[in-house]
């Protein structure tokens, strides 16, 4: 990881200097790092491109628009533009908006737990993937339970992989808007207890369809089940770059929208009655913005799974960095960095096979997590 | 050559009266679960002035502040700002008019006296809207005003309670009101900061209503108070005009003395202690000062 070493470089070094310094540092780093890291995480994978033949590529494809080209191995070239580029993008892409949306969600809810999971998008999503596997499965339109299996994975091979391919991050996108109708509806647009109702609206939806799933896959047969496991536990490994289309479109527009809403959403930090006489709509404000992170989280869920903690974590893991700069963009670019970066570990740790993202986020995530915790008991 | 006659100044007119009117409450009511909370208050604030709202714990001070503040909806009755419904302004239009400096803020707040302060922009703010620097000369400003110029970088949780009152009351004149409302600004200050802040306050020149625990604050620093016991007005008036020792007595059921401060010859309030709770409820012990009913001694 020859890549990363100037960042931990300039990290100890900001150690030494003054906090206003140190946090220039941090960002300088990170900085560097958001440069890097679209080459450098793509000279990761199976099959061995180097960073600077990742760099010769991407130059070269660059170049190609302006009229200019030579020879390069266009295996290789396949490789990075077409299966590890978009994959990278979609990791960004993933990982900044789940941060985006935690961090807004736990502002506007003024709860340090609230994640883009709690208000029961992921059980809702599972749900609605379960639904579709078992109806592709229960109707006989799957003879080789293979496919099943294996359309967890970018395959293509047949109709009905296809098919199934396309249904179930739709069945996904629906179970997931599901739930969120159910919470809105319980919630509702008065003023009184609203946190509250959301919050344990989100976590009875949550439960209800986590039974539902269950029963559904109680009398699935192993293989679906296998398949929806591997589904929700979250890959990037189908993306190209027709599917990062859509996410980076309501990502892109969240992100515009909640930069122009910033200060509203600071205000909500000092309380309702607060926010209130600073002329903000406080009910309003909060269902929008549920609303909005909730668009963020399903269509995030049906692209590439349930990916855990990013969105608790990494909006927390900012401010602990950089005390007092609540700033969105940041938290966005941290968030997109780290899940690129897990992302590669997922593909290179078990050297031909590739790990499920969210059983990394969920380990890295909480170790690192007790440690900054344990850091700021201390510091308080 | 005759002098060109003037018209007739009428001191008086309804229109002139009703323009200078910062506050008006008629009529208003609110009942929540079938309990009544207010009932049918009436009162208007002069713009310029400062209105003390008094009464014990549970009059309805606060309800009456949220009611103007329009955090809850009255079952009742109209209030009008500077001759407007303010039922009809839009939630930003409001808070560009009237501001308001709270009890407590939230634990979990993670920001510097700075950003604090800077939130007051916020009803003035557009979507995109970046902090100009006629904004951050409007931020040092207030906070000069308020002497919290060396804390600008301290995060708002390590500020004192002195303090973090007077970082608010700074994010309120970043607000630019027209009125402020303060919903017990002395609360758990001590003395040199309950009478710094009130008079901080005063100095701004702007319409103030400020419900007030210690009535020889509210006394000193009020030009005129309204009086609230169990959700209803039970006097309005200057403060020697409301702090009488029968309505003291009556009201917050404690035996009183009032005489003229020496400073300022409004109201001074001394109490006298002993008396028990049940006496005074029943109603044997007249509020006055003859200490031949003095049981405790």
């Amino acid at each position: 990881m020859k890549d990363t070493n100037p960042s931990l470089f300039k990290l100890l070094l900001g150690r030494i200097l003054t906090p206003l310094t140190r946090q220039q540092w941090f960002i300088l780093g990170l900085v560097i790092l958001a440069l890097i890291t679209p080459i450098a995480a793509a000279s990761f994978g199976a099959a061995s491109i180097g960073f600077l033949d990742v760099l010769h590529i991407v130059i070269r494809k660059l170049s190609h628009i302006f009229g200019r080209a030579d020879e390069v191995n266009v295996m290789a070239e396949r490789i990075v533009m077409e299966l590890r580029l978009p994959r990278i993008l979609l990791a960004f892409v993933a990982g900044a908006g789940l941060s985006l949306a935690g961090s807004v969600l736990q502002t506007v809810t003024r709860n340090p737990l609230a994640d883009p999971y709690l208000f029961g998008i992921s059980s809702g999503a599972s749900f609605g993937a379960v639904v579709m596997l078992t109806i592709f499965t229960g109707s006989g339109l799957f003879e080789n339970p293979e496919l099943i299996a294996s359309s967890g994975v970018f395959s293509g091979s047949g109709a009905f992989a296809g098919l199934l391919w396309f249904s179930l991050p739709f069945g996904a996108f629906i179970g997931a808007s599901l739930s969120v109708l159910i919470v809105l509806a319980l919630s509702g647009l008065g003023l009184n207890s609203q946190v509250e109702r959301m919050l344990l609206s989100g976590v009875a939806t949550s439960f209800m369809f986590g039974a539902l799933t269950s029963l559904l896959l109680y009398f699935a047969s192993p293989l679906a089940t296998a398949s929806v496991l591997f589904w929700s536990l979250g890959s990037f490994a189908k993306a190209s770059w027709s599917l990062l289309l859509l996410p980076s479109l309501v990502i892109g527009v969240s992100l515009v929208i909640i930069l122009g809403m910033k200060r509203q959403i600071m205000a909500l930090q000092a309380g309702d009655e607060t926010a209130h006489t600073l002329g903000v709509n406080v009910p309003k404000l909060r269902l929008n913005m549920l609303l909005l992170c909730s668009l963020i989280t399903a269509v995030l869920v049906a692209t590439c799974g349930g990916i855990g903690f990013v969105g608790l974590m990494i909006p927390h893991t900012v401010r602990l960095l950089f005390p007092g700069r609540q700033s969105i963009l940041l938290i966005a670019l941290v968030g997109g960095l780290f899940m690129v970066w897990i992302d590669v570990l997922a593909r290179c740790l078990l050297g031909n096979q590739e790990l499920p993202v969210g059983i990394i986020t969920a380990a890295i995530g909480s170790f690192f997590f007790l440690i900054i915790l344990r850091r700021r008991k201390v510091a308080i | 050559m005759k002098p060109f006659p003037l018209p007739p100044i009428k001191p008086s007119t309804p229109h002139a009266v009703e323009h200078n009117t910062a506050l008006n409450v008629s009529h208003l009511s609110w009942v929540i679960d079938g309990k009544t909370i207010l009932s049918d208050i009436n009162f208007a604030l002069p713009s310029g002035q400062m209105l003390g709202l008094i009464g014990p714990n549970g009059a309805g001070k606060s309800s009456l502040l949220r009611c103007i503040y329009r955090f809850v909806r009255p079952t009742q009755g109209t209030i009008t700002l500077f001759n407007q419904n303010i039922d009809l302004l839009s939630p930003k239009a409001f808070a560009c008019r009237v501001a308001v400096v709270q009890q407590d803020t939230p634990h979990y707040f993670d920001m510097t006296t700075e950003q604090l302060v800077s939130m007051g922009l916020t009803p003035h703010k557009g979507m995109f809207d970046t902090n100009s620097s006629g904004d951050s000369v409007k931020i040092a400003k207030a906070l000069e005003k308020v002497g919290l110029v060396h804390k600008v970088h301290q995060q708002y949780e390590r500020l004192s309670g002195g303090e973090k009152q007077r970082a608010l009351i700074a994010r309120a004149i970043v607000q630019q009101p027209q009125l402020l409302i303060l919903d017990e600004p002395t609360n758990h200050l001590d003395v040199r900061y309950q009478i710094q802040i009130l008079e901080l306050v005063r100095s701004l020149g702007i319409s103030v209503i400020a419900s007030i625990h210690d009535l020889n604050l509210a006394s000193a620093l009020c030009d005129s108070l309204l009086l609230l016991d169990k959700g209803e007005v039970c006097a309005m008036g200057t403060p020697t005009e409301v702090l009488t020792e029968a309505r003291i007595g009556d009201v917050f059921g404690v035996c009183a003395q009032v005489s003229s401060h020496p400073q300022h010859k409004k109201p001074l309030i001394s109490y006298f202690y002993g008396y028990q709770h049940q006496d005074v409820d029943q109603g044997i012990l007249m509020p006055n000062h003859d200490l031949s009913t003095f049981k405790g001694s």
